[in-house]
């Protein structure tokens, strides 16, 4: 049964690549394709179905390592690079930090530190893998494969990876433009942000502009990475409805050569952890618009991130709705420099199950200066100013950022 | 959640139906860089359509990975990089996200043209960045070079040939004939420079770009402007170059477009010397032919040596 499923897969691509690529030659004919798809077949059949084995055969030793590994260390291209963050930091109270790797308290702290490894395993398949080393211990943030070659515009990922929900979700906090990440990031997909182990499908449309539609099951267990769904509560699988799924599409439109725009739509659906077969929807939609004169010589640009999410949970004999949202600008007016501001809104709820305090609406106002010694380094002074309308007093928080890169690290996407 | 789905079905078919449909079977070729993009429609005339990633006014280090150059690279036959690391900074998602494994690294349609040319600057010693923006394998900037240009148009004739073979004895003849008229450029360059007395040969560059020029025209460069590649000036390096080029009487400053110009136009106006504004790639919306290119770069240099 698997064997027939996979030549039929095999007889698709194989359609599928002769179609693609009708122009240079003419394709083979029906006949031709069978023929082909034959040979193949007989070729990888295990040695005994087809021949008797020679009789002369060498007896075989076995590798104690698959080749692929024991070259590894000759000279074959891994990227592979550290990336260390640290912070010192003064709130004017404790704060209420969401996110996993902020600052949590007055004085130094440690964000940490993430070994980033990257390579082509074979012609069909990319690995990516991040993992976070912090005082607590080891955090294998992503570790995918990703196929590069399947027909029609398709992709596949598998393995531990950030879903690809909204603008920030899927980047890590080395390419964003605050030491902090938002609020409802934190609030809504969890302190780590929304990822964890599955496949992902995603499709580029073959139209005349970027359009990338991606649909991905993963886990919804985990309080860091899945907090609206199962959170730290794993209810087990019983069925196909006990996974996580997310779906966004992405559309990128240019305007010349300057300006751009990138747009995306988003929703996440999955089982909560009230239970009774409870659901938990979050919807979202991103927008990204960048200026970036081509030729400057200080590498000027500017750019406006708008990200807004609205959540629907079942609860016992309730549904609870609430909605955050940010806004940011960021400006690189020198080669060196750069600096920003976001504002931040998330709503409250009372009785709210997973965030009992957080009764009420919350802004957040912060800005930031950053100075870029070289492409592998950065300080970044940032100040904060949070506003829970449930507590009396505002938190001012100030905060300066030391990273610094070394190794290969591998390019960042748009 | 059954809303959206019905979204995605509708989207899905809208983008089957909208699928362009090739008309001519041309070879979609994609380059990097405006001078190998001039390559590929030089060498492959009518038989080829070619996308060019970065502007010519653009640096090449630093080129925006928008996803439309994505949906440019899943529809190539054939990719064109520069190679020693010039687009590592951009163009290695790009390439998996295209879905295309004809222009992955290693792919049929996938040419480095590094590899044809004879390098420089390759390190001799382990490097490390506190050297700067060093390329361990060498240095990338060829594409100034009439000669390794010439060395690419032979490769780029054997990609196109090898992509599309009906079309193989088309490719090699033209860009035998093209790379005829480019050694014929570079030779007249050459002789202009041999005209001139050999103390007006030393030249300051900004960024260190152009030592492939420099061999080409026997040019020898006395500085750099940045004191490390791709560290900006700071004083006392800056003071040091105008100290330099005192001392050995170097009166040309070249540079490319996408460089900051204030130093380089400061420290010209101290010593008397000329800058030349290098362009970085052949400017195909104007026009412009490869030999137009090599004619242009050469001639800035030698035109401002001979003041």
């Amino acid at each position: 049964m698997r064997r027939t499923l996979s030549w039929t897969l095999a007889a698709l691509a194989l359609a599928a690549g002769g179609a693609a690529r009708a122009q240079e030659a003419p394709g083979p004919t029906p006949e031709e394709q069978a023929a082909l798809l034959q040979a193949l077949q007989q070729d990888s059949a295990p040695a005994g179905a087809t021949a008797p084995r020679p009789a002369t055969a060498p007896a075989a030793v076995p590798s104690p390592l698959p080749a692929v590994v024991q070259s590894a260390t000759a000279g074959f291209s891994l990227d592979m690079s550290f990336i260390l963050d640290i912070v010192g930091a003064y709130f004017s109270e404790t704060p209420l930090n969401t996110g996993g790797h902020d600052p949590t308290r007055t004085g130094f702290g440690f964000q940490g530190l993430e070994l980033a490894i990257q390579s082509s395993v074979d012609p069909y398949l990319r690995f990516v893998g991040t993992i976070v080393m912090s005082p607590f211990g080891l955090e294998i943030e992503e570790a995918y494969g990703q196929t590069l070659s399947l027909p029609w515009g398709l992709q596949v990922r598998a393995g531990q990876m950030l879903t690809r929900f909204g603008r920030i979700n899927p980047t890590h906090p080395h390419t964003w433009s605050f030491v902090d990440q938002p609020l409802v990031v934190g609030k809504f997909l969890g302190s780590e942000g929304s990822r964890g182990l599955g496949l992902e499908l995603s499709w580029l449309a073959p139209l005349p502009w970027y359009v990338e539609v991606v649909g991905s099951m993963t886990d919804a267990a985990g309080e860091c990475c899945a907090r609206s769904f199962l959170g730290g509560r794993d209810l087990g699988i019983e069925g196909i409805d006990d996974f996580l799924y997310t779906l966004a599409i992405k559309q990128f439109f240019p305007f010349g050569r300057n300006w751009s725009l990138m747009w995306g739509l988003s929703g996440q659906f999955g089982p909560n952890s009230s239970g009774q077969g409870n659901r938990t929807e979050i919807y979202a939609t991103d927008l990204y618009l960048r200026y970036r004169p081509v030729g400057s010589p200080e590498r000027v640009h500017l750019s406006l991130t708008l990200e807004g999410m609205y959540r629907v949970r079942q609860v016992p004999d309730d549904s609870l709705r609430d909605w955050g949202g940010y806004a940011q600008l960021a400006w690189q007016f020198l080669k060196r420099w750069e600096t920003g501001a976001r504002y931040e809104y998330v709503s409250g709820l009372d009785g709210d199950p997973l965030d009992p305090d957080w009764t009420d609406g919350r802004h957040r106002v912060s800005a930031q200066l950053t100075f870029y010694p070289s492409h592998f380094s950065r300080m970044r002074l940032q100040g904060t100013c949070d506003l829970p309308r449930w507590r009396e007093n505002p938190i001012w928080g100030a905060m300066l950022n030391l990273e610094l890169a070394v190794g290969a690290h591998g390019a960042h996407a748009y | 959640m059954r809303r959206m789905l019905c979204g995605l079905a509708a989207v899905a078919i809208a983008g089957t139906l909208a699928a362009p449909r090739e008309a001519v079977s041309k070879v979609r070729v994609v380059a990097t860089l405006a001078t190998l993009g001039a390559v590929a429609r030089e060498v492959g005339g009518d038989r080829v359509t070619v996308d060019v990633m970065a502007s010519p006014g653009e640096d090449p280090h630093y080129v925006d990975p928008r996803p439309n150059l994505i949906l440019l690279l899943s529809r190539a036959d054939a990719l064109i990089v520069n190679g020693l690391e010039l687009e590592i900074g951009w163009l290695p998602p790009l390439q998996a996200q295209s879905r295309n494994a004809r222009v992955q690294v290693g792919g049929p349609g996938y040419l480095d043209v590094s590899a044809f040319v004879q390098r420089l600057d390759v390190p001799t010693a382990p490097v490390d960045r506190s050297q700067g923006d060093v390329h361990p394998n060498g240095n990338p900037h060829f594409l100034f070079d009439a000669g390794s240009i010439g060395r690419v148009v032979r490769a780029v004739a054997d990609l196109l040939g090898r992509n599309d073979p009906e079309g193989a004895a088309s490719y090699s003849a033209r860009a035998a004939s093209l790379a005829e008229r480019l050694d014929r450029a570079s030779m007249e360059a050459v002789a202009k420079v041999a005209a001139l007395p050999a103390a007006s040969r030393r030249v300051v560059s900004y960024h260190r770009s152009f030592p492939y020029l420099y061999r080409w025209l026997g040019l020898e460069e006395v500085a750099t402007i940045e004191p490390r590649p791709g560290i900006p000036p700071d004083p006392s390096h800056v003071s040091r170059v105008l100290a330099t080029m005192k001392a050995t009487g170097a009166r040309v400053i070249v540079q490319e477009e996408f460089y900051p110009r204030s130093t380089s136009q400061t420290l010209a106006r101290l010593t008397g010397a000329t800058l030349v504004i290098v362009p970085g790639g052949v400017d195909a919306g104007r026009g412009e032919t490869l030999v137009d290119y090599v004619q242009q770069v050469a001639g800035g240099v030698i035109h401002a040596m001979s003041h």
